[in-house]
């Protein structure tokens, strides 16, 4: 038996087309497949631009190549990769969490997750149509108009992120309305597991962000097939225009990257160290003050393009103060692991990994919003080193946390512990040897999105530990896939609750049946199968 | 053209400063945090307490407020420091000593001081403030030369100021730093710094037209779609898409600094751009092997 | 889920499913509205005089209305459950096209298109965007109304109330366009 048809299988024995299903649980475990497939490609993208900048001067691939596969990294790995992926988890989970059958509007998830994925592919489409996008994952005008990008590349970047967006926006609603209405009796908002509170959050930040890409997204169209002026100088439009609505959407879309996964810690943490969340209130505010603070950042990514001194200095003190939710969250993290019990499991490591990565990505983000600071470094590696301390050293090792989790819930079988750690272990010397390096880098003038470097600069030795890295890592990946694949065939069996678990996902069965629970729960606390299992040491919340 | 003597530090300097305050303050923080979190996992292990009942406690507010409240209070201080830095590298009330205007093009950058045009490779007098104009006649390009200052997006229909300031002679490398097309990553930039004599006696030489010549070299150029793209002032070549080519064989680079600047190169390059630099605007032009011989001695004899 | 816990009349959307997702989606869909107003204001003063000398507002005006009607069409459709409501309302969003639709032909017809300037650019895409939304609510009220005469005990009152809603929000978000885009030009 292969890997996939244990899938299509539900746990009743019935067989249902993936075409056809409505039920959350699949539809996450689509989204999640999407995501890790996409997830491998953009990897793939990423080793060929370390191949190509391993050394200076290198001439492996030629520039236009290099242009087409940063930029179709960037957004797989955004838009189709981390997405989908935290998506998929949202999916599964968290009508499991809430004590829900399904979700609000079960029709509705099908349809978000095959816009997602449509988009996808209409942006994958380009390379067989003609060349692919290679204005950069945030396309800027006036590069992406049509006398500086004339084929048909930024068209369907345009098409195929407007088509998936609408899945997001669409699956965000129905997040939402789930996590409002759907509650079962007792779990009231303030008892909702913390990754619920962080999807509702996330979902919130999507409704609010990715209309503004849209209407980037809309506008950019007018101007390359109706022959529109928005952002084209010669015709009286403005270039920067297009920078507010992107980052409008883009800086809090890292929040909706970084969230969901964060809280994912938030329940992997307090299981493994055997007590319940330090400061819960304070973990689900700061998130709600994450935020509203990442609606007013947006540019910050744009100090070096002449806004004005006051400007600048209004939203580096914006960006400042989104640091201090956010290292809320991390010191509430710590303080659950004192004075705990703390089972190192793999899940649990990678959870310690993210915050350990995350501090790093979270103080260089700090050094960006010091505007000196930013001006000397902004649009130099030192930024894409801080991005990916942030999207793989923290949203990807927090997915990992999730994967070994979650796993034996979705699949009933554990992942293999031991290939687990190693995944770890060469993930954590991989990641870490990629882009910590890429800091000097930066810092010593090496812009990013160049396909080369001349060989008087020096940049050489570093690029080349850079990308022994990378290689690393993608050892590292392959060291994960072989061990999702045995794990699916024949993982541990692990039974309802394989970690002793606090929430509801691990009362039902693993995998849990349609309608996920034979009759809805009734929960008293923020950690109902905490109390199911320990009566007489109930929580008082 | 005087040099006024400067009353603010380089912005390289301020920026380094602040950098280093900064930097100082986020290792002390995750020297701190990574400390804390390290040292949790380790004592509190299971395999190090395996009889120990976990603690059951789960909020103390006057903790939480506390690690809201000191993360806000250095970081209100680094933005304190920061509003001093900006101002230092705009230059507060200080004249500029001089002021270059500065075009990006894809793929190559245009300097003009007043009437004198020049490219890829900008002079400026040491212990002298410069105020760069910047601005871009087609996408969005961004100054940088790391150890001279910060840097400046050059959009189209706006411009932009930078101020440099070099306390020493030497040359300064930089590059174009936002992504403008095929060939962003050879579009470097050289600067040089020199004592404010060699500046004068360098501008004066830019700011002569070429004499004619009337050698071979001189005549395929003119006679060829050179013209069309490139100026040889005193000559009736008056292009302007490309660069001002009266004083070519005075740049140590070629091609935005893909190749060195000598007669070998100068004539491997028009031979084809193509080759060293793919997607380059410079087409090929279908010359014979001496003529390509001429117009390279030409263009290199053009100091 | 129990959705409704009735309080006085009808579904809430503090309690009903479709209605708060059609608020989230309206809520939503008012980022992408304000950032093309936005992006229209950016810009008025470049094409002022183009709109000036080229809007007809008296026209305009009366298509509005008709516009503006239709929300009270469609309050007293979602209140007695009504048919003949329903047709008014469609007709009175039809009438709204039809007018969006002449404008844009005299427009076009005087050489004033989306390439034409920076006013054609923005005025086409945000009427355009709107008109969109527009024909989106006349096919969710044709819906309704199919529905209405296929199976009338079949439909939940929640669904008179979920597209009321939906248009609604096309209206109002016409009162701002109609203000920014004609009524500016008096300013």
């Amino acid at each position: 038996m292969t890997a996939l048809p244990l899938w299509v299988r539900r746990p009743s024995g019935e067989r249902v087309g993936w075409l056809r299903t409505v039920d959350h649980k699949e539809i996450g475990v689509l989204y999640i497949g999407m995501g890790v497939a996409f997830f491998a490609i953009g990897g793939l993208e990423a080793l060929l631009l370390r191949a190509q900048l391993a050394t200076p001067e290198s001439r492996l691939v030629d520039p236009s190549t290099y242009d087409q596969a940063f930029t179709v990294h960037g957004v797989t790995m955004i838009l189709l990769a981390v997405v989908p992926l935290l998506v998929g988890f949202a999916n599964y989970l968290v009508p499991l969490m809430i004590g829900a059958p399904d979700v609000a509007y079960p029709r509705l998830n099908a349809l978000s997750f095959w816009l997602s994925l449509v988009g996808g592919i209409v942006l994958y489409f380009s390379f067989l149509a003609g060349g692919a996008p290679d204005t950069g994952w945030f396309s800027y005008a006036p590069l992406a108009e049509r006398s500086f990008a004339p084929g048909l590349g930024v068209d369907y970047y345009i098409v195929g992120l407007a088509v998936n967006g609408a899945g997001t926006i669409i699956g965000a609603i129905n997040l939402t309305v789930t996590i409002l209405l759907m509650r079962c009796p007792g779990m009231a908002i303030s008892r909702v597991p913390l990754f619920v509170w962080m999807t509702l959050v996330t979902s919130i930040l999507i409704l609010g962000a990715y209309p503004a890409l849209t209407a980037a997204l809309v506008m950019l169209f007018v101007d390359r097939q109706l022959g529109g002026h928005f952002f084209d100088p010669a015709g009286g439009g403005q270039v920067v225009l297009w920078q507010h609505l992107f980052w409008f959407f883009g800086h809090p879309e890292v929040y909706i990257m970084v969230l969901p996964a964060m809280g994912m810690i938030s329940e992997i943490i307090p299981v493994f160290s055997g007590k319940p969340i330090f400061g819960y209130r304070f973990v689900a505010g700061s998130s709600v003050a994450i935020a509203f603070l990442s609606f007013g950042v947006w540019a910050h990514h744009m100090f070096a393009v002449g806004l004005g001194d006051t400007e600048n200095a209004i939203f580096a003190a914006t960006s400042m103060l989104i640091a201090v939710p956010t290292g809320v969250k991390i010191f509430n993290w710590i303080a659950t692991m004192v004075g705990g019990r703390i089972r190192l499991t793999t899940a649990m490591l990678f959870a310690v990994g993210f915050i350990a990565m995350f501090v790093i990505g979270g103080l260089s983000g700090v050094s960006l919003a010091v505007v000196p600071i930013d001006l000397a470094v902004t649009d130099s590696y030192y930024v894409v080193a801080h991005l990916h301390y942030v999207l793989f050293g923290g949203t990807m090792l927090g997915i990992f946390a999730g994967a070994y989790y979650w796993f034996p819930k979705m699949t009933g079988r554990l992942l293999d512990e031991g290939l687990g750690k190693l995944h770890f272990w060469a993930t954590f010397a991989g990641f870490n040897l990629t882009f910590l390096p890429q800091h000097w880098l930066g810092a010593v003038g090496m812009p990013r999105r160049v396909f080369t470097y001349a060989a008087s600069t020096g940049w050489g030795p570093l690029n080349l530990v850079s990308t022994i890295g990378a290689a690393i890592l993608a050892v590292a990946m392959v060291i994960f896939a072989v061990n999702l694949v045995r794990s699916l065939r024949s993982g541990e069996v692990a039974g309802d609750d394989p970690w002793d678990g606090f929430t509801l996902e691990w009362a039902t069965s693993s995998p849990p049946p349609a309608e996920n629970f034979p009759t809805i729960p009734a929960v008293t606390g923020r950690r109902p199968l905490w109390d199911r299992k320990h009566p007489d040491q109930r929580d008082r919340a | 053209m005087q040099a006024y003597p400067p009353i603010v530090r380089p912005p390289a300097e301020a920026i380094g400063t602040l950098a280093l305050i900064v930097g100082a303050i986020a290792l002390l923080i995750f020297i701190g945090v990574e400390g804390a979190l390290i040292y949790a996992v380790w004592r509190y292990r299971a395999s190090r307490s395996s009889t120990e009942q976990p603690a059951r406690f789960e909020r103390n507010t006057r903790v939480e407020i506390a690690w809201t409240a000191l993360p806000a209070l250095v970081l209100a201080l680094v933005f304190v420091l920061m509003l001093g830095a900006m101002a230092e590298i705009g230059g507060a009330g200080v004249e500029p000593g001089l002021r270059v205007r500065v075009v990006g093009h894809q793929w190559w950058w245009e300097f003009g001081y007043g009437a004198v045009t020049t490219a890829n490779e900008l002079h400026i007098p040491v212990e002298t403030a410069v105020e760069l104009d910047l601005t871009s006649t087609d996408v969005i390009h961004s100054f940088w030369v790391p150890e001279l200052g910060g840097k400046s997006d050059m959009l189209p229909g706006t411009t932009n100021h930078l101020r440099l300031f070099a306390r020493r002679a030497g040359v300064y490398e930089g590059q174009c730093s936002e992504f403008c097309g095929i060939e962003h990553a050879w579009m470097r930039i050289r600067v040089v710094a020199e004592s404010q004599a060699d500046f004068d006696r360098w501008l004066a030489a830019q700011g002569q037209s070429a004499a004619a010549r009337g050698g071979d070299g001189e005549r395929i150029f003119l006679a060829n779609i050179c013209v069309n793209c490139h100026t040889i002032r005193g000559t009736t070549a008056a292009g302007a898409a490309g660069p001002d080519l009266t004083h070519a064989g005075a740049r140590a680079t070629l091609g935005a600094g893909v190749l060195p600047n000598d007669v070998a190169r100068m004539r491997a390059w028009i031979a084809d751009p193509q080759q060293y630099k793919p997607g380059a605007l410079m087409p090929r032009v279908p010359l014979s092997d001496p003529e390509l011989d001429a117009l390279a001695a030409y263009l290199v004899s053009l100091k | 889920m129990s959705a409704s816990v009735a309080v006085g009349r009808g579904p809430s959307i503090a309690h009903d499913r479709v209605l708060l997702g059609v608020a989230v989606f309206i809520a939503s869909e008012s980022v992408f509205f304000l950032a093309i107003v936005l992006a229209y204001l950016a810009y008025r003063d470049a094409g002022l005089a183009t709109a000036k000398a080229n809007l007809d507002i008296p026209r305009t005006a009366i298509f509005s209305i008709a516009l503006f009607s239709s929300s009270a069409t469609m309050a007293l459709a979602a209140r007695h459950g009504s048919r003949s409501w329903l047709v008014a309302t469609i007709a009175l969003g039809a009438v709204f096209l039809a007018g969006q639709g002449s404008e844009y032909a005299r427009l076009l017809a005087s050489g004033i298109g989306p390439g034409r300037e920076l006013f054609g650019t923005t005025f086409f895409t945000l009427t355009g965007l709107h008109g969109v939304h527009v024909l989106g609510g006349l096919v969710a009220l044709f819906a309704l109304l199919a529905a209405h005469i296929r199976r009338r005990s079949a439909l939940r009152p929640v669904a008179f109330e979920a597209v009321g809603l939906y248009w609604h929000f096309v209206d109002a978000v016409w009162v701002v366009v109609f203000s920014v885009v004609y009524l500016g030009t008096l300013l």
